[in-house]
């Protein structure tokens, strides 16, 4: 059985706006199994955010392949849930409405969007919000809403890029500890792209450092603590201390 | 030794100090009335009186208000005031709507499409160049003096503000929504009319707002080129019959009918798109 998602050698170049040829990435191989939580971890520019592009569908490498399940990866779908930064909510439709967005693409039926978007609003703690705007929203709360969007297709993969960066310290802390636990009840593999070796530490189990100009897999460091991880513990220090050394060296 | 106040102080201060709070906005919000009205007070005795008290100043061709509200009367009793305000506005929504719906329509093309864009930026932008009243002789040739020729010419004039502000705001659309919408599985129309079109609403909404009032400026200068009846129409008889107090009602007429169509629409987007006023 192929792992869920194979990057092999892929490669991705483009133009700066001065027009010089600059290596996103650079014969990147990894590959993500089920049930994995991986971690992209690096400076700007190393391209873990390209390397996200990719497997999301949303833009093709110059070189190399991108497959899941064994087939290459041509376009967006709903098997691959994404979740952005920010601003990526429908701002014109309710917590609830964005949440059945993808329902309502199907054509499923109003009773049953309901009931659905009613476990996921419970699953993610905002049923009282749930007639509420985007734009009367907290950013913790916004982000909440992005993550039950995206899960609503049952997708075998959540792609996060940066999803947590602009939420406050203690919101960012509970935000984490809430996908983990949907991490381990759904059966879900994680791609989260993250600048910050703490989160990636906490959350995942294995975590792919890399390096800008050109970007490249600098090592993958795996992270075998057990859940719930004590961010006090001196075996999470250990494991900080490797991550922080691999990034700045 | 200090003594700590109990809680129905402070419960007792609180109702003070709230009290106190509405008071001063009530002040406030009164001598502002109180002000807006006596400047409408100081305008119209200004306007009664200097037709009286300057000798240059012909009342034929500078009525004061009573003589206008004489005609204002005039004109509600024998019905063509009321008449000429339905036939105008039917005129400028029926315009309004045709060059709206075009607007957003080629914006919302023009801006997902580059060949869409590249093939109609030239035209769009020479034709949006020309000041929309320099055709109103061209449309009365071709169109006769009737309903369509105002029609067409705001719908023309309607039809610019609209498209280039949904085109902004198509193009201003981040790639995030795009691409959400693609990963949960929209197809391309889907997206289209379900992210891109209520995405690029903010934009289009000024766009509608500045048409609405390019919209009257069109309707009237129709009207007072050729037309047998409406508002502009009333201006333009009254003109010839030199009834200036006729032609005083007509304007205000024109001017209230602008101001209370922009409320309506401040109105309407509040009730319309709650989510609009409720975003950062």
């Amino acid at each position: 059985m192929p792992a869920l998602i194979e990057i092999k050698n892929v490669s991705k170049i483009y133009a700066t706006s001065d027009e010089r040829p600059t290596w996103a990435l650079q014969d990147v191989s990894v590959d993500i199994e089920r049930g994995e939580f991986i971690c992209a971890i690096g400076p700007s520019g190393c391209g873990k955010t390209t390397l996200l592009n990719i497997i999301g569908g949303f833009i093709e490498p110059t070189e190399g392949t991108a497959r899941r399940n064994g087939e290459i990866i041509d376009k967006p779908g709903p098997d691959r849930g994404v979740v952005f930064q920010e601003y990526a909510l429908f701002a014109w439709l309710s917590a609830r409405e964005n949440i059945e967005f993808a329902m309502r693409l199907k054509g499923v039926p109003k009773k049953e969007r309901r009931e659905r978007s009613d476990r996921y609003l419970e699953m993610i703690g905002l049923k009282r919000a749930a007639d509420r705007y985007p734009g009367e929203l907290s950013g913790g709360m916004r982000q909440r809403v992005a993550v039950a969007r995206a899960l609503i297709n049952e997708p075998e993969i959540l792609l996060m890029d940066e999803p947590f960066a602009a939420v406050d310290a203690m919101t960012r802390a509970t935000l984490q500890e809430e996908l983990l636990k949907l991490w381990q009840g759904l059966n879900l593999s994680v791609l989260f792209i993250t600048h910050n070796i703490e989160e990636a530490v906490f959350l995942s189990t294995r975590i792919v450092v890399m390096t800008p100009h050109p970007g490249k897999i600098k090592t993958v460091v795996p992270v075998d603590l057990p859940f719930p991880r004590d961010r006090g513990s001196p075996e999470f220090g250990a494991v900080y201390a490797r991550v922080n050394k691999a990034f700045h060296s | 030794m200090s003594v700590e106040h109990d809680a129905d102080h402070w419960a007792r201060e609180e109702e003070r100090f709230l009290r106190a709070l509405q008071a001063a906005k009530r002040r406030r919000i009164l001598v502002q009335l109180a002000l807006n009205a006596l400047g409408i007070v100081l305008f119209l005795l200004a306007w009664e009186m200097s037709p009286r008290i300057i000798p240059w100043l012909n009342p034929i061709l500078f009525p004061p208000p009573t003589e206008t509200l004489h005609a204002l009367q005039e004109l509600i009793d024998s019905g063509e005031l009321v008449n000429g305000i339905a036939i105008s506005l039917r005129r400028a929504l029926i315009g309004f709507v045709i060059g709206s719906l075009l607007g957003i329509l080629v914006g919302l093309l023009s801006g997902q499409i580059a060949a869409i864009q590249y093939l109609t930026d030239p035209l769009l932008h020479g034709f949006r160049a020309i000041p929309a009243i320099a055709l109103v002789p061209l449309s009365l040739l071709w169109f006769g003096i009737g309903e369509a020729s105002k029609v067409a010419l705001i719908a023309w004039g309607a039809f610019y503000p609209v498209w280039l502000n949904t085109y902004t705001g198509v193009r201003n659309v981040p790639d995030a929504l795009h691409r959400s919408a693609a990963s949960l599985g929209a197809l391309p129309h889907q997206a289209m009319f379900l992210v891109v079109l209520p995405a690029s609403l903010p934009f289009i909404l000024v766009g509608l707002r500045q048409a609405v009032g390019i919209a009257l400026i069109v309707l009237v200068a129709a009207e007072l080129a050729g037309s047998s009846s409406g508002v502009g129409y009333l201006i333009a008889t009254s003109h010839q019959l030199f009834r200036v107090d006729i032609m005083f009602v007509g304007i205000a007429t024109l001017g209230f009918l602008g101001f209370m169509v922009d409320r309506l629409f401040a109105l309407a987007q509040t009730y319309f798109f709650p989510w609009y006023t409720g975003a950062k």
